[in-house]
């Protein structure tokens, strides 16, 4: 069991980030943004309730993630060192700090679930929420990695917590803008509130990302000593990945301040209700898949710590050298026989049998992304070139119904993913379904790449054009990519398992483009549309290419 | 099956699958006595190792694993400096053996590691 509490280990950091954007970031909207005291007619009391609404109850989900977080942890440490962690564990900064974050996140979501909700167009009540912000808020610098350093802690600890703060307030306002877009739609609030509201946040956001800026930076510098340390390692490979989200995020930030921007020059409210939602819906995807990152990269070995362990950029390019897929898989008795001598600790051999089964699987499964991308794309080109007009009719299905390959793919995983258990290997399924964590989150797994086919497949039957059914792809695969990005670990090799880990965080980006492109499709007008929609499926090729020329380590 | 987990979460893009559940990595230990003073035969010695970070000692495991991958737990002590274990290896016959850490960080993440060593004769 100790799998499924790591599993859930490494994703209540990136939900307990979410929450405290939630009730951090709602402060911020009502005190700064909002601020509902100036304008008490232009504000409805619906508007007021939902915006305390969303504070409290990230308020108490942040509560209860602290708690769960704790009770994981005694979990993890039962199961890992086979002993009940107490009264050790309650000696702890993490425990003590945990429970005090806890009681006084607690603190500050019943003042706004019983005080402020009765007085939400106060300014003295709201403040008096942000005072009590304070105490919770600095609380939370003893959990950071930066609580177990020797060098400049405090400073370090300092700086956390301001760009938590930073992220809290540019996510939390831009959760905000989502509910704002949806309670105009309801036409719940006043229509000139929408614009109005997005100017003011465009300002705001840009003073958050300057925050965050401001410190992650100097962060980056005490963590990583090297551009090898940034290239070559866990810990400087999930910063990139930020980074680039970061950009992504930014870019569509970008789309919205200049829609806004028009909108006031030319009152043209077109781009401001037709489009701008969905790439606020876009962002906010990437700034969810963001905190995730954030969390992941809090469980890495800084860079600076581990020279000796650092992969050179040589190294890292390899990974995605082109090469000739591996289209033969060893044999499952050649597999097995060499488990004994790769899992032993002295007297350690590594098995070739083990780094081609996983070549096989990833570079058949690059293969089955890769063909099933080709004839999404296609599905963008207009009209073929005249010598393959005779196949157009053949065309045509596999431009439509290329999801088709996920029921092949899920199929495929059903019988590679677990070589040790049926059916393939000698445990039973039901034996090595409940009795192991890593296998039932495969089963899983492969269950939801099988499902998700059938649903896309449905999806686009044409009887079912007009359904929600479609909205599942971009979610699970946002999801996918979420997964891909949390669940970095470094093992008993760091360097091999780094190098195994580099690939799948780009994977992972690319998972995150595919359903935010996928989203745009399905929501924007043309020709964004068909643009959204094309650098979608393009994700995906590059997804499957990195697949189809992944080569393992030998370990 | 480190890459069996990895692929499935690939594939997929869809899930889970790339998971690994081996506890991460955030103390870990950057330098060991055993670099420069090597252990001999039949000679009880103390190890002490560095970690790059504050470590809760009373969560964490030492083990001696010996051939055949026999684990037995060492004795660990507080060193002199911050981050630093020292760990009592009793006397041992030549031969490879190795040290499995389960070492609990002060940021709350457990990290478990080996590290290699020979008892010359």
């Amino acid at each position: 069991m100790a799998g499924i509490a790591d599993f859930l280990d490494s994703l209540i950091g990136g939900f307990a980030l979410i929450c405290f954007a939630f009730a951090i970031g709602s402060l911020f909207w009502g005190l700064f943004v909002l601020r509902p005291w100036q304008r008490e007619a232009a504000y409805s009391a619906q508007l007021l309730e939902r915006t305390v609404k969303l504070m409290y109850t990230g308020g108490f989900a942040l509560a209860a993630a602290q708690l769960f977080k704790i009770i994981l942890k005694v979990w993890l440490m039962t199961a890992v060192l086979d002993k009940w962690p107490f009264p050790e564990f309650a000696e702890t900064t993490q425990f003590i700090g945990g429970i005090i974050r806890t009681m006084l996140t607690l603190v500050l979501a019943t003042y706004c679930y019983v005080v402020l909700s009765k007085n939400p167009y106060s300014k003295q009540y709201w403040q008096t929420a942000g005072l009590i912000a304070v105490p919770m808020i600095i609380s939370g610098a003893w959990l950071v990695h930066a609580a177990g350093r020797f060098d400049n802690p405090y400073v370090l600890m300092a700086l956390t917590v301001i760009h938590q703060l930073g992220a809290a307030a540019w996510i939390g306002g831009v959760f905000h803008l989502v509910n704002i877009w949806m309670m105009r739609s309801k036409q719940q609030i006043a229509a000139d509130l929408w614009p109005l509201l997005l100017k003011r946040f465009s300002v705001f956001g840009m003073a958050s990302v300057g925050v965050i800026l401001l410190t992650g930076l100097p962060m980056a510098l005490q963590y990583i000593d090297s551009w090898n340390g940034f290239i070559g390692t866990g810990y400087g490979n999930l910063l990139m990945v930020k980074i680039v989200l970061l950009g992504l995020a930014l870019g569509l930030a970008w789309l919205n301040k200049s829609a806004v921007q028009d909108y006031f020059v030319t009152r043209n409210n077109h781009t401001l209700t037709y489009r701008l939602p969905y790439y606020i819906e876009a962002e906010s995807f990437v700034l969810i898949t963001l905190l995730f990152t954030a969390a992941s990269l809090a469980s890495q070995p800084p860079a600076i710590d581990i020279p000796n362990l650092t992969a050179s950029w040589q190294e890292v390019l390899d990974m995605f050298t082109p090469r000739i897929p591996r289209t033969a898989s060893p044999s499952h008795q050649a597999l097995i026989a060499g488990e004994a001598g790769r899992v032993a600790i002295i007297g350690q051999v590594p098995s070739e049998a083990a780094t081609a089964w996983s070549d096989y699987n990833h570079n058949i499964a690059g293969i089955f992304l890769t063909t099933m991308s080709f004839f999404a794309m296609l599905s963008y080109v207009k009209r073929l070139p005249s010598a393959f007009s005779g196949l157009e009719r053949y065309v045509v299905y596999l431009t439509r119904y290329w999801p088709i390959g996920f029921v092949g793919l899920g199929i495929f995983l059903f019988f590679r993913s677990d070589a040790e258990t049926w059916p393939l290997g000698p445990i039973g399924f039901w034996e090595s379904t409940f009795n192991n964590g890593e296998v039932l989150q495969h089963r899983i797994a492969t269950l939801l790449v099988f499902v998700l086919g059938l649903i896309e497949l449905i999806a686009r039957m044409p009887r079912n054009q007009n359904s929600r059914l479609p909205y599942f792809f971009p979610i699970l695969a946002a999801f996918g990519g979420l997964m891909l990005l949390t669940h970095s670990h470094i093992g008993f090799q760091a360097k091999s398992a780094f190098l195994i880990q580099v690939g799948h965080t780009f994977m992972g980006v690319l998972s995150l483009i595919l359903a935010c492109g996928r989203w745009l499709e399905l929501k924007l007008d043309k020709p964004g549309k068909d643009i959204a929609g094309f650098i979608s499926v393009a994700a995906l090729f590059q997804i499957g290419l990195i697949l189809m020329f992944y080569r393992e380590p030998l370990y | 099956m480190q890459a069996h987990i990895k692929i499935s979460g690939l594939l997929s893009l869809v899930l889970l699958a790339g998971y690994q559940p081996v506890a991460s990595a955030h103390a870990v230990v950057t330098d060991y006595s055993l670099k420069l003073a090597p252990i001999h035969a039949h000679q009880a010695d103390k190890v002490s190792l560095n970690f790059n970070s504050k470590i809760e000692l009373g969560l964490s495991q030492v083990f001696l694993v010996s051939k055949g991958d026999q684990l037995s737990p060492l004795e660990i002590a507080r060193g002199d400096r911050q981050g630093q274990m020292t760990i009592a290896v009793p006397a041992l016959p030549p031969g490879d053996y190795a040290l499995k850490l389960k070492v609990f960080a002060a940021d709350g993440h457990l990290t478990e590691d080996v590290i290699h060593f020979t008892v010359a004769p």
